[in-house]
C-alpha cells in the first residue's frame, strides 16, 4: 500500500493538473465544507445534509482522481496475463485483503503454489510462506539488535581500554569439535549401532521429507555432542533421492566428513535378525530396559497425518522384534500422539545408554504431553491425575476422567455413578 | 492457536452464540465475520448438526418455513471461513513483541490483534469530522489499524452507512488513498444494508484501481448486486470471476437465487449444471430456491429439471432438511393437474410405507455392486498400502482358506466387540450369550477373535470357549491384527442373506475406501446388514435387526418417497433418518 501511496502522490505532483491542486493531499488546501462541532450530541440541522451529502461522498472523488492517471498507464499494458503473472496478481490481491501471504515470493514458489490441487491447500501453503517470511524478519531483527548491542560494547570496552589476560587461547569450538570427532571416530570402531530406517521416503510428502531430515541433523548432533556415541548407520538409504538432497543442503561439505554410516543396503543384510529390535509406538511390546547388545532400529518418518502401523508393517514384514518406549507406564499421558520426534528419540536412547534410569531419560519428552512422571500402581494415579489437574487447569473432573479411560482403557475402570 | 484453556473457550463460545442471536440479518460470508480464535475441534462440537457434506442447512428451532438464512450465513462463514480467520492469528509466543520494542506496528499481522483486544469499540452515532476522526484515531491504540477496526464494529453494529463514509473521507484525504481492505469492508457494510448505488459505486472505484479483485470482494459484489433490482450485473460479473478462477458456491448461489426469483428459471438451471460440471457442491439453499419458486409453474421441463434435482440427492445420498421437505411437498402440491398429494409419514422396519402400501426400495446390493465392493473391500481396507499393516499375507490367505471351506455363513460376529456388552461379567460369558441368543435359529455362526482370548485367562475361560465352539465356527486372528476387516470379507463372501454383528461404526474402514461412490455403498450394504444390539445391563441382549429397505430419495413414478431430518436429531453418516415424506399422484 506503501509504494501505492507513494506512486500516486508522484504523480499527484508531477502532474501538474488543475485537480491535484483541488483535491490534493494537503488538508489545508481543502476548504472545510462544514462548520466544526466537536460535541457529538448537538444536533445537526437538516440544512446542513445537503452540503454534508458532497461532503460524504469526497472519498470517490479522491480515488476516482487519482485513478485517471492510473488507467492511462494500465491501457498501455497487455490485458491478458500469464498464469504466473495472473496468480501473482491474485496473491497480492489476498494480500491488500489482508489474508496471510508473503511479501516477496519467488517462482518456484509461486510455481508450488499453482500446483496445489484445492483452494485450501494454496491458502496453506501461503500462510505456511508467510509465518516463515516472518521468522526470518524477526531473526534477522534479533540479530541486528544483537550486533548493535555488541558494537556498544567494544565501544565501552574500547574507552576503558582493558587488555585481557589469558592462558587459553581462544579456539573453543575448533577444538571442541575435534574433540568430539575423536569420540564419533571411537564410536565408528567400538560403538553400539543405532539403525535410521530411510525406507519411508514414498510414504512422506516433500515437507515431511524436509522435517525428517532436520530432525535427523538435530540427532546426529546430539550424538555427536555426548559421551559415548552410537554408532549411526543410515540404511536403505538411496543415493541421490529426496532424503540425499535434503542431506547434501543441510550439510553441504561436510556431508562426506560425517563420522556414520551411510548404506543402501537393508539392516538385515548387515546385522544378524534376533539382535535387532525395531522400536515403534504401534508395538505391542513394551522396553523394559536398555540392551546393550541389541541393535536399535529407528524408522525416520515424519507423520503429520497419523498413519499407524506403517513401520510396525515393516517389522512383521523382516520379522523383526519390536518395542515401543513405556510411555504410559511411567508418564502419567495428558495429551497428544504416543510418537516422538526422531531428535527426542535419540536422546532418550543416549540417556538409558549412559545411566539407565527412565526418569531421566523420559525427561526428553516434551512436558505438554504429560502431567507427571510416576513409579506407582495405577489405581493411586487416578487420584493424582485428578489432584494435578484440578490444581493446575481448574478442569472438570469427568472430563479427566474420560482422558484417563482412554488412555487406560484395560487397567481401570470408570465407576459408574 | 489453542492456547486458551477450556473455560475462556467456552466463554467464547457462549458470546459466540449470543452474536448468532443478535446478529444482523443479511450478514456477509466474508472473512470479515467477527470471530474468536476457536479451535477446529470445537467447531465440529458447536457445528454438530452439519453433515460431513456440508451441504446441510441448520436447525432451525423455531420451526418456521422462513429459512434460517441469517444463522446459516454464520454457520456457513465460520465453517468454511475458518482457516481465513485462523491465519491471521499470530502464533502467540513467537511474535508476542515486547513493548520496548514497538514492532506491532510493523506488521500486517495485526488483523489478529485487532479482533481479540479491539472487538470493544463503539462505533459513532453519527458523521463525523476529519478532526474528530483524527482525534478518535491517535486515542487508539494501534493507528495503523484503526479505520479496520472501525469498519469491524460498524459492520457489526450495522451502523448507518453515511458514518462509514465519512470515515473513508477522513482516510482519502489523510491518505489520498483507501486501501483494498478498508474498501472492502466499506463494501461489506453496503451489502449488508443493500445498498446498490453505493455497491456499484465501491465496484466502479476498484475495477478502475486493480486489475483483479479477489474472491472475497466478487462475493461481496454478486451477493450485493443481485438481491437488487440490478440482478443482471451480477450474472455479468459471474462471467468475470470465472475469467480469474472458479466462482465460490456462494457466488453461484446468489446468481440462482436471483435468477429463480425473477422466474428466469432455465437461466438457474444453466447455472446449476454448470456449477455441477464444475465440481463446486451446491448448496441446500440452492436446491430448495429451486422448488420454491417453481412453485405453480406448469412445464415439462422444469419437471425434468427438478426430478433431477430429487435424483442428484439419491444419487449423493442427502436428506433434505424440514424446510426443505417442505418446498418440495408444496412445489408437488402446486403442480397444475399434476394430482399429487403429499404425507408425512413414519416408516416401520418391514419398510412398507403406510400412505400408500408401497414397499420400499429393498437394501440389498445388486450382484454387481456385490463383488464390486467385496473387491474394493480387499483392496483398500485389508491390503491398504502395505497388507502387513492390518494383517499378513499369511494370515490372510489362511483366513481365505478358512472361509471358502466353510461357506456359506448367516451370521459373522466380531467376538471381541461383543464379548464388551456388559462389563461388569467375564467377556467370555458376554460372547457366550450373543452365540447362544444368535443359535437359535439355526443360524451358521462364524465368531472372529484373536488368538490371546485362547489362553486361559480370568476372562476367557477354556471351558466356555470349548463350548462356544461347538456352536459356531471361529477364526483367530494375530493378536496385532485387525479383526473388522475379516469380518467384512467373510460377510461380503457368504452373500446377500448374510448379517454381522458389531457394535462398531466401521468408520475408519469406510474412511480407507477410496471414492465416494464405494462409500456409499458400504453404508448401503452396512445398513442393511449390520446388526446392533442394546448393551442393556442385566438384562438378556437383545438384538435390533437390520434394515430391509433402502433409506434414500426413491420414486416409481407415480410416488415418491423422500425421507427427512427431522430438526432434533443429530445425524451421522451411520444414523439415517426414520421420518418421510410420502408423495402419490392420484390419477
Amino acid at each position: 500500500m506503501q509504494s501505492a501511496n507513494m506512486l500516486l502522490r508522484k504523480i499527484l505532483r508531477s502532474s501538474g493538473l488543475p485537480f491535484a491542486a483541488q483535491h490534493g493531499m494537503k488538508k489545508d488546501l481543502l476548504p472545510l465544507s462544514r462548520t466544526l462541532s466537536l460535541s457529538l450530541c448537538l444536533k445537526q440541522d437538516k440544512a446542513c445534509e445537503p452540503s454534508e451529502k458532497l461532503d460524504l461522498d469526497e472519498w470517490k472523488k479522491v480515488m476516482k482522481s487519482g485513478l485517471q492517471e492510473e488507467v492511462s498507464e494500465m491501457v498501455s499494458e497487455p490485458k491478458e496475463l500469464s498464469s504466473l503473472a495472473a496468480a501473482r496478481e491474485t496473491l497480492e490481491m489476498w494480500r491488500l485483503a489482508g489474508r496471510a501471504v508473503p511479501e516477496n515470493i519467488s517462482e518456484e514458489q509461486l510455481k508450488t503454489f499453482m500446483e496445489c490441487p484445492s483452494k485450501s491447500a494454496k491458502k496453506k501453503y501461503v500462510k505456511y510462506l508467510h509465518l516463515k517470511e516472518l521468522h526470518k524478519k524477526n531473526d534477522k531483527r534479533k540479530m541486528d539488535e544483537k550486533r548493535e548491542r555488541r558494537l556498544e560494547a567494544q565501544d565501552q570496552a574500547s574507552k576503558t581500554d582493558e587488555t585481557k589476560k589469558s592462558s587459553l587461547i581462544c579456539m573453543w569450538s575448533s577444538t571442541m569439535d575435534k574433540a568430539y570427532n575423536w569420540r564419533a571416530a571411537q564410536s565408528m570402531i567400538f560403538g553400539q549401532p543405532l539403525v535410521f530406517d530411510m525406507s519411508y521416503e514414498n510414504e512422506m510428502s516433500v515437507r515431511e521429507v524436509t522435517n525428517t531430515v532436520r530432525q535427523i541433523v538435530m540427532s546426529e548432533s546430539c550424538n555427536r555432542k555426548s559421551v559415548d556415541p552410537f554408532h549411526i548407520h543410515f540404511c536403505n538409504f538411496k543415493d541421490d533421492s529426496l532424503y540425499h538432497r535434503e542431506f547434501i543442503k543441510s550439510y553441504r561439505e561436510a556431508w562426506d566428513k560425517l563420522l556414520i554410516t551411510v548404506t543402501d543396503r537393508c539392516y538385515t543384510e548387515i546385522f544378524p535378525k534376533d539382535k535387532l529390535i525395531y522400536l515403534t509406538a504401534d508395538s505391542p511390546k513394551v522396553m523394559k530396559t536398555f540392551d546393550h547388545d541389541k541393535i536399535y532400529i529407528v524408522g525416520s518418518m515424519v507423520d503429520r497425518s497419523i498413519k499407524t502401523g506403517v513401520s510396525l508393517a515393516r517389522a512383521k514384514r523382516l520379522g523383526l522384534e519390536t518395542a515401543a518406549l513405556p510411555l504410559e507406564k511411567y508418564l502419567l499421558w495428558n495429551t497428544g500422539a504416543k510418537n516422538l520426534t526422531l531428535d527426542q528419540m535419540m536422546q532418550i536412547l543416549l540417556t538409558l545408554k549412559d545411566t539407565a534410569d527412565w526418569k531421566k531419560a523420559l525427561e526428553f519428552v516434551p512436558k505438554r504431553k504429560y502431567c507427571g512422571f510416576v513409579n506407582r500402581p495405577v489405581k493411586e494415579l487416578k487420584k493424582t491425575l485428578d489432584l494435578v489437574n484440578t490444581l493446575k487447569l481448574g478442569k472438570g473432573r469427568e472430563v479427566e476422567g474420560k482422558r484417563f479411560v482412554k488412555n487406560y482403557p484395560n487397567k481401570y475402570k470408570l465407576k459408574q455413578k | 492457536m489453542a492456547l486458551l484453556s477450556q473455560t475462556s473457550q467456552q466463554g467464547f463460545q457462549a458470546l459466540l452464540w449470543k452474536c448468532h442471536m443478535f446478529w444482523p440479518v443479511s450478514r456477509c460470508q466474508q472473512l470479515f465475520a467477527a470471530s474468536f480464535s476457536i479451535p477446529n475441534r470445537e467447531k465440529i462440537n458447536y457445528f454438530s448438526f452439519m453433515t460431513s457434506s456440508s451441504t446441510a442447512l441448520p436447525v432451525d428451532p423455531k420451526e418456521s418455513d422462513v429459512l434460517p438464512t441469517k444463522k446459516r450465513s454464520e454457520i456457513d462463514c465460520k465453517e468454511r471461513k475458518g482457516w481465513d480467520e485462523e491465519t491471521k492469528e499470530i502464533p502467540e509466543g513467537k511474535f508476542r513483541f515486547s513493548s520496548s520494542v514497538g514492532a506491532a506496528k510493523k506488521w500486517s499481522m495485526s488483523h489478529g490483534l485487532s479482533r481479540h483486544k479491539f472487538s470493544n469499540v463503539q462505533p459513532p452515532e453519527k458523521p463525523l469530522q476529519a478532526e474528530e476522526w483524527n482525534k478518535l484515531r491517535e486515542d487508539f491504540r494501534l493507528p495503523e489499524i484503526f479505520e479496520e477496526v472501525m469498519l469491524n464494529s460498524m459492520i457489526r453494529c450495522n451502523s448507518p452507512i453515511d458514518v462509514a463514509k465519512s470515515l473513508l473521507t477522513h482516510v482519502a484525504k489523510r491518505n489520498g488513498d483507501i486501501a483494498y481492505n478498508v474498501l472492502v469492508k466499506y463494501l461489506t457494510l453496503c451489502v449488508q444494508q443493500g445498498q446498490v448505488s453505493e455497491i456499484r459505486d465501491v465496484y466502479d472505484i476498484m475495477k478502475a484501481r486493480f486489475r483483479i479483485l479477489e474472491s472475497g470482494a466478487y462475493n461481496l459484489l454478486i451477493k450485493g448486486l443481485s438481491n437488487s433490482d440490478q440482478w443482471r450485473m451480477a450474472l455479468t460479473l459471474l462471467e468475470e470471476v470465472k475469467k480469474i478462477m472458479i466462482p465460490s458456491r456462494t457466488c453461484y448461489e446468489s446468481c440462482i437465487k436471483a435468477a429463480s426469483r425473477h422466474q428466469e428459471m432455465k437461466l438457474a438451471f444453466e447455472l446449476y449444471n454448470e456449477m455441477l460440471a464444475k465440481d463446486v457442491v451446491p448448496t441446500l439453499h440452492v436446491l430448495q430456491s429451486f422448488f420454491d419458486y417453481s412453485r405453480g409453474m406448469k412445464s415439462a421441463e422444469l419437471q425434468k429439471e427438478l426430478f433431477g434435482i430429487l435424483l442428484y440427492l439419491r444419487e449423493n445420498q442427502i436428506y433434505p432438511h424440514k424446510t426443505f421437505m417442505r418446498s418440495i411437498k408444496l412445489w408437488f402440491e402446486s403442480i397444475p393437474g399434476g394430482n399429487w398429494r403429499g404425507h408425512l409419514t413414519d416408516i416401520k422396519d418391514s419398510g412398507q410405507c403406510p400412505v400408500c402400501k408401497h414397499q420400499l426400495e429393498d437394501s440389498n446390493l445388486t450382484e454387481e455392486e456385490y463383488s464390486n465392493l467385496s473387491e474394493r473391500i480387499i483392496r483398500d481396507v485389508i491390503h491398504g498400502t502395505d497388507t502387513f499393516r492390518k494383517t499378513s499375507p499369511k494370515e490372510f490367505e489362511a483366513f481365505q482358506a478358512f472361509v471358502e471351506n466353510r461357506l456359506p455363513f448367516d451370521i459373522v460376529i466380531d467376538g471381541l466387540n461383543v464379548s464388551h456388552i456388559k462389563s461388569r461379567r467375564m467377556q467370555c460369558e458376554n460372547l457366550f450369550d450373543a452365540v447362544n441368543c444368535l443359535a437359535k435359529e439355526n443360524a451358521r455362526l462364524l465368531v472372529l477373535g484373536r488368538k490371546h482370548m485362547l489362553m486361559n485367562s480370568s476372562n476367557w475361560k477354556r471351558e466356555i470357549m470349548k463350548e462356544m465352539q461347538n456352536k459356531a465356527d471361529f477364526f483367530f486372528a494375530e493378536n496385532i491384527s485387525e479383526d473388522d476387516a475379516f469380518l467384512l470379507y467373510a460377510t461380503l463372501r457368504s452373500g446377500k442373506h448374510c448379517r454381522f454383528v458389531t457394535r462398531d461404526f466401521l468408520r475408519d474402514h469406510k474412511a480407507c475406501l477410496s471414492d465416494s461412490l464405494t462409500r456409499h455403498l458400504f453404508r448401503k450394504w452396512q445398513r442393511g446388514h449390520q446388526i446392533v444390539f442394546s448393551s442393556a445391563e442385566g438384562r438378556s441382549i437383545n438384538f435390533l435387526p437390520a434394515l430391509h429397505y433402502d433409506c434414500v430419495v426413491q420414486t416409481t413414478g407415480d410416488t415418491w418417497h423422500i425421507p427427512y431430518k427431522d430438526v432434533y436429531e443429530e445425524k451421522y453418516s451411520y444414523q439415517v433418518p426414520k421420518k418421510w415424506l410420502c408423495i402419490q399422484q392420484k390419477l
